[in-house]
């Protein structure tokens, strides 16, 4: 394409001798001085230094270059110094195109005359692609600042107080109609078995009286539109019959309520009124109906609560209310379930009295649990006995083939505590592996197993334990670590279950649109580099719905949640766009919608009145697959056009 | 004595191959001087168009190297390139062009001898294939 606007500028980088030795500079120089549209063509010892990036900027200005060609090492390196530099002397800075004769060319060919022979086909090939380059510009769009955190656990509750810090406007919406997640029903945590309220208490206050968390309890998300900066999101708010602004929490409602059901907050151990508080000092202190057991509101006679309530806080009328929040960017927090015992039946979980999972025994030990903190078998007794099985429903093939991560240090956590609490009681802990990572694990191991009557079993696998009824014992048999078959019989058992994703997850998944891992746990952008971002953009996630972790883990992943929320999206800040995108010819395109079901981030939509697709730039990253699929060629991607791609292609060629 | 040197067109997605490519240099490993490499954002981007016009314009074997299944830089791409070819190598059949001359690798950026490899194992195959005669048919 010959085109008298078009003024290229090559430059040779020698790359010091890195270039120079591997390759006969001045007989490439010679060759491309020849082609068209080339203005001038400078081999130069070493671009990318100062001296060389003014010659670049100097030039540009002096001859009126309207395009660059530099052969130096991979754009990887700096391609990015190079646009500022065509930026500063006033290009375009994607006018540029580098072609990699260092790491791809001169580092790769021994033979001098071959590595020539090659670098004159890579250069050919840029000229020949610059001419077709142009001008793109990073553009910008209005964003909302305000921020959307999903469950309100340790790790959104540290997402929304760490965004609050800095003024932000959160909604922090819940599911149940108490905040604090998993950790607000245990009552010591690891590894310094300080007392989990005295350190989430404070945080959860923090949250219910801070001006900028608005908390939307007992509500749930029913969908999603719209993009990074500018998401528009329906959460359902349940019908709570209690009307929470007179509600003081006084529990006169629930004495005097007849239903008596399993109280799931207590994992089913006790009972709880269909009006309830879910646990002493849940929060908010308010109380809350449940719909399906209430009496009243399943048409019976009965206005018990009402009749009771000495502040006029019941409100049978209630129902659920759609509230729309527009927000910038969302934090996806929603946590964990436990992995089900019942589904392995030699652990004879539900059959053989006695026998709990972790967060069952969290609920014995906690002081506002059942028990009271009491641990008592079912005939109210304390056990002498107690056995602790590691690694249920982890690290099997069958369940889960991931290791938890967290179990061997809340088992240690319970034997510490019934330590403290029941000195001269026998406590065996069964595992195959441990696993300790950290800077306080071994210790904490370590202060344990110094203890009396704590016995650590290898066994040979853990799905050769089995639980068995033996009059009024539970007998564990095991295969010891020689493959020996062994029991040994105690009055309680914890089984130390795995953590899993939670029951909504594919749900949730589906309503913000990202992905899972063949677990069910939310995908991260990146393993290592992007550990809280997902492949939407905008969406972060934090804390066990990313995977099981412990509560450091969890706080750490919602504060770094916030951290890219707070450095990216900014009040009054436009959100600058990556510039290379799709781009629909609207008169070529024919609405086939064959693009449409390819494109990973939902870029592109159906256009109902024109007839044509187009693409939405913030969602759109680039990757041209739409541009390759569409039958009409009415996409370009941009920067990797076809024009430019068969352009570099016959300059590869070139005889 | 084969003094016969083919030309190969290879589409290296940014992320993976590219990068691997890269790595390879920097690591100093030598490999034939016969790959003439086309940066693309994904592997999904090569259009089917594109390995057509290469083979027209005397290249004598085309590669497509891309992140491994469920590595996409852009989640399924690698998928929708893996479905091309395997319909392009259909077509291109029918056209007389063998099937060793389209070739497909999946290629991370830390497998550099990978990388070595099949670049040079492609090379060996052309020289035994000899030129592509499509191109007679136009002359």
């Amino acid at each position: 394409m010959k085109d008298e606007k078009i003024r290229i500028g090559v430059y040779i980088c020698e790359c010091g001798p890195n270039i120079k030795e591997a390759m006969d500079v001045n007989e490439i120089a010679e060759f491309i001085r020849g082609f068209e549209n080339v203005v001038l063509t400078k081999p130069f010892h070493l671009l990318c230094s100062e001296e060389g990036k003014t010659l670049i900027e100097k030039d540009i200005k002096e001859y009126q270059l309207t395009n660059i060609v530099l052969a130096a090492c991979s754009p990887k390196e700096h391609e990015i110094t190079f646009r500022k530099v065509l930026r500063n002397a006033g290009l375009n800075p994607f006018l540029l195109q580098i072609a990699n004769i260092r790491e791809q060319c001169a580092w790769v060919i021994k033979d001098k005359a071959l590595a020539t022979q090659k670098a004159k086909a890579m250069i050919a090939a840029a000229v020949k692609r610059v001419a077709y380059h142009e001008p793109l510009e990073t553009k910008e769009i209005q964003c909302h600042s305000d921020v959307l955190v999903v469950g309100a656990g340790v790790a959104g509750i540290s997402a929304a107080l760490t965004l609050a810090q800095k003024n932000r406007k959160v909604y922090l919406v819940e599911k149940l109609p108490c905040i604090g997640g998993k950790v607000a029903r245990y009552e010591k945590v690891f590894p310094s078995l300080e007392c989990a309220s005295c350190v989430l208490d404070p945080l959860l206050d923090e949250v219910l009286h801070n001006e900028h968390i608005e908390l939307i309890a007992f509500s749930e998300i029913e969908e999603v539109l719209g993009f990074y900066g500018n998401f528009i999101v329906k959460v359902r708010k349940k019908a709570r019959f209690v009307d929470s602004t007179t509600c003081i929490g006084c529990g006169a409602c629930s004495e005097a309520c007849p239903v008596k059901i399993k109280n799931e907050y207590n994992e089913g151990l006790d009972n709880r009124k269909a009006i309830y508080i879910p646990y002493p000092g849940a929060l908010p202190h308010v109380a809350v109906i449940d719909g399906k057991h209430c009496l009243h509101l399943q048409g019976k006679e009965c206005n018990a609560c009402q009749d009771a309530c000495p502040f006029g806080s019941i409100r049978y009328e209630d129902t659920d209310q759609i509230q729309e929040l527009e927000v910038g960017a969302i934090v996806l927090a929603t946590g964990f379930d436990i992995f089900d015992p019942k589904k392995v039946s030699r652990y004879g979980y539900g059959k053989i009295k006695n026998v709990y999972t972790s967060l069952e025994f969290e609920r014995l030990l906690n002081s506002t649990g059942p028990t009271e903190g009491k641990i008592l078998l079912k005939n109210g007794q304390p056990p002498k006995r107690i056995g602790l099985i590691h690694c249920v429903g982890s690290r099997t093939k069958k369940y889960h083939e991931y290791c938890s991560g967290i179990c061997c240090m809340y088992s240690l956590k319970f034997s510490h505590l019934i330590k403290e609490q029941l000195p001269d009681s026998s406590i065996t802990e069964f595992y195959s592996d441990f696993c300790l990572p950290g800077r306080e694990s071994q210790s904490f191991f370590k202060k344990l197993a110094d203890k009396k009557g704590v016995n650590f079993i290898q066994v040979k696998n853990i799905d050769s334990v089995e639980l068995k009824k033996k009059d009024n014992t539970i007998l564990v048999k095991y295969r010891d670590i020689n493959g020996k078959i062994k029991g040994r019989s105690f009055d309680l058992v914890i089984l130390s279950v795995a953590l899993e994703a939670a029951r909504n997850a594919r749900e949730l998944a589906e309503i913000f649109d990202i992905s899972q891992d063949k677990d069910g746990f939310f995908l991260e952008e990146h393993t290592n580099i992007a550990p809280v971002s997902t492949s939407v953009g905008g969406i972060f996630i934090a804390g066990c719905a990313h995977g099981p972790k412990d509560i450091q883990g969890a706080v750490a992943e919602g504060q770094a949640a916030a951290g890219r929320i707070l450095s990216k999206l900014i009040p009054g800040e436009k959100l600058s766009l990556e510039p290379i995108t799709a781009e629909v010819d609207e008169d070529l395109c024919s609405g086939c919608k064959t693009c449409i079901s390819l494109c990973p981030y939902k870029a592109l939509t159906y256009d109902q009145k024109k007839k044509t697709v187009s693409v939405n730039e913030v969602l759109c990253r680039g990757c041209g697959i739409c541009v390759a699929t569409c039958p009409g060629a009415a996409i370009k991607a941009r920067h990797f056009t076809d024009k430019q791609i068969v352009a570099e292609i016959k300059g590869l060629l070139q005889r | 004595m084969n003094s016969f040197e083919p030309k190969i067109i290879a589409f290296l997605c940014n992320w993976c191959s590219y990068e691997c490519a890269d790595s390879v240099g920097r690591a100093q490993k030598e490999y034939p001087s016969n790959l003439r490499v086309v940066r693309v954002m994904c592997s999904g981007r090569v259009d089917p168009q594109f390995v057509i016009k290469a083979f027209k314009e005397d290249a004598e074997g085309i590669m497509i190297l891309g992140c491994h299944a469920g590595e996409c830089h852009y989640k399924e791409g690698n998928y929708q390139a893996l479905r091309r070819y395997i319909l392009l190598k259909k077509m291109l059949a029918q056209f007389g062009i063998e099937g060793g001359r389209l070739r497909l690798h999946w290629v991370s950026a830390s497998e550099g001898d990978k990388f070595v490899t099949i670049v040079s194992e492609m090379v060996r195959d052309l020289k035994k294939l000899g030129p592509l005669l499509l191109r007679d048919m136009e002359r």
